[in-house]
């Protein structure tokens, strides 16, 4: 009686673990799929405030998108005279992206330009060349970007001048970049891109090749509401700048932009001060000569809506 | 000698209990959000379940990233904005057949399935109704359920409110084999 009273405690100790086991087995059962996962949305639009991001668009999806730039506020043409920047436009762009694949944007657009060479006609190609992954083993995203921008501002008849073209090629400048971008949380995402612009023409005396980088990062304060910053360093010949300087009076100065995002599922705002009255790469990095110290920074906004074309159903 | 006796049966219940285990790796759910300004469809083919034919224990687990949708930029909100996928990855069910089914006969059985929905983080009980087909050595289960997005707090805001439902419908498929 004993031996069997002890066989059952026995048992029933071995068995045990075993209906404990029930539901933690049922969980082990679970065949979950290796899911390989692409970080997404390391930036929600396609720029900063003044330089790219390394997001593209999705295929067939469109992304329209308006930039404005306002007057200086402070300094010397800015205050109450022109009501703090808002009676005037440095420059405006209207552009439109598509998107060809997940990865391979194209674009178009028309910006007025700042300085004297307006009239812009742009087109660029957009390259997710390196995704993100989630387990880190890619830590990093990497875009290309190129564009050429056509200018058909009339030309100058002072010889000296940066609009003084020639020949038809002389009113082109293309941009290469490289976005390096990493998402280090949902709340936190930074970009380095090491910049090449090509000017065929410039103002006398300035360089027609010029390298750049920038850095810039969003911070989320709510949900639908981050912080965006870049600043963006040309690397300009010390010669060459002392000589622009001296003969035509115009320093050259880093740009930084800062500024808040809005995203309400489909369009994304941007509201923004920076310094640089371009907007388009083609101008704001070899032609920035405002300075935040001087009060020469700007409202800016920018509107992009974004429409699907895929007509395929999900099944 | 009867210590290894019954270690040998209870090594048996062991074997016993992992063959009333079936399993499905392809579980199909898809939702729909329906207003008078859009309709959103999304579909998951990858899910994972597993229910105990004894005890009438059953699991369900689903990557939120598996969802597809007509529209990318819809999948990216979906996962980055409502769901919040890199905090919450999976939804799951655990629950009950509240019914007691014979699963080695074959046939059509309604059943209810009861327990305890995460989505988004936030469980909530459910009791759904839903149907079992069995046919010889495999198991088709399927319902449709209705869950509210409040109910797990995913908050619409005001600016898409017309765009997306506040009631979800949700469907399910899963087929079952036995696990050897």
């Amino acid at each position: 009686m004993k031996l069997r009273l002890k066989s059952i405690l026995y048992l029933s100790i071995t068995l045990l673990p075993t209906l404990a086991f029930a539901q933690d087995s049922l969980e082990k059962a679970l065949q979950m799929p290796a899911e390989k996962k692409n970080v997404q949305a390391t930036f929600k639009a396609t720029k900063l405030i003044n330089i790219q991001t390394n997001e593209t668009i999705y295929k067939n999806e469109l992304d329209f998108r308006v930039d404005h730039r306002f007057g200086d506020i402070a300094g010397s043409a800015g205050g109450t005279k022109n009501f703090f920047g808002l009676d005037q436009s440095t420059d405006i762009r209207i552009g439109f992206e598509y998107g060809i694949s997940d990865r391979l944007s194209v674009g178009l657009s028309r910006a007025k330009g700042a300085g004297v060479i307006t009239q812009l006609y742009e087109g660029n190609l957009k390259y997710r060349l390196l995704e993100q992954t989630a387990d880190d083993k890619v830590p990093v995203a990497v875009t290309l970007f190129g564009s050429t921008t056509l200018s058909a501002a009339k030309a100058s008849t002072d010889p000296t001048a940066a609009n003084a073209f020639s020949e038809f090629q002389d009113r082109l400048t293309y941009v290469v970049q490289a976005v390096i971008a990493r998402k280090f949380n949902s709340n936190f995402s930074m970009l380095v891109m090491p910049s090449y612009v090509h000017r065929n023409f410039t103002v006398f005396g300035d360089q027609n090749d010029m390298l750049a980088l920038s850095v810039g990062g969003r911070i989320k304060i709510t949900k639908r509401m981050a912080f965006v910053a870049d600043y963006t360093i040309p690397f300009r010949d010390k010669n060459k700048e002392a000589y622009l300087e001296s003969t035509l009076g115009t320093k050259y100065y880093k740009t930084l932009g800062a500024g808040l995002e809005f995203e309400t599922g489909g369009h994304i705002f941007h509201l923004n001060f920076t310094n640089a009255t371009a907007i388009q790469e083609s101008q704001f990095i070899t032609d920035t000569n405002t300075s935040w110290l001087k009060g020469q920074y700007r409202w800016g906004f920018s509107i992009a809506r974004r429409f699907s074309f895929d007509k395929k159903k999900a099944k | 000698m009867q210590k290894l006796f019954f270690t040998l049966i209870a090594l048996l219940l062991c074997t016993g209990i992992k063959a009333q285990i079936w399993v499905s790796k392809s579980v199909t759910s898809s939702f729909f959000s329906s207003t008078p300004v859009e309709d959103i469809d999304a579909q998951s083919k990858t899910g994972a379940s597993a229910l105990n034919t004894k005890t009438n224990d059953i699991i369900f687990k689903i990557n939120n990233t598996s969802f597809q949708f007509k529209k990318k930029l819809m999948q990216e909100h979906f996962n980055e904005n409502y769901m919040e996928s890199d905090k919450f990855p999976t939804s799951d069910f655990k629950g009950k057949i509240v019914e007691q089914i014979d699963f080695s006969k074959p046939g059509t059985y309604p059943v209810t399935v009861k327990g305890n929905l995460q989505i988004h983080g936030v469980t909530k009980e459910y009791t759904t109704k839903g149907s079992l087909v069995i046919t010889g050595d495999e198991a088709k289960a399927t319902s449709t359920f209705n869950v509210k997005l409040a109910d797990h707090g995913i908050k619409i805001p005001t600016i898409v409110f017309k765009q997306i439902a506040e009631t979800i419908q949700v469907k399910m498929t899963a087929i079952y084999q036995p696990k050897k």
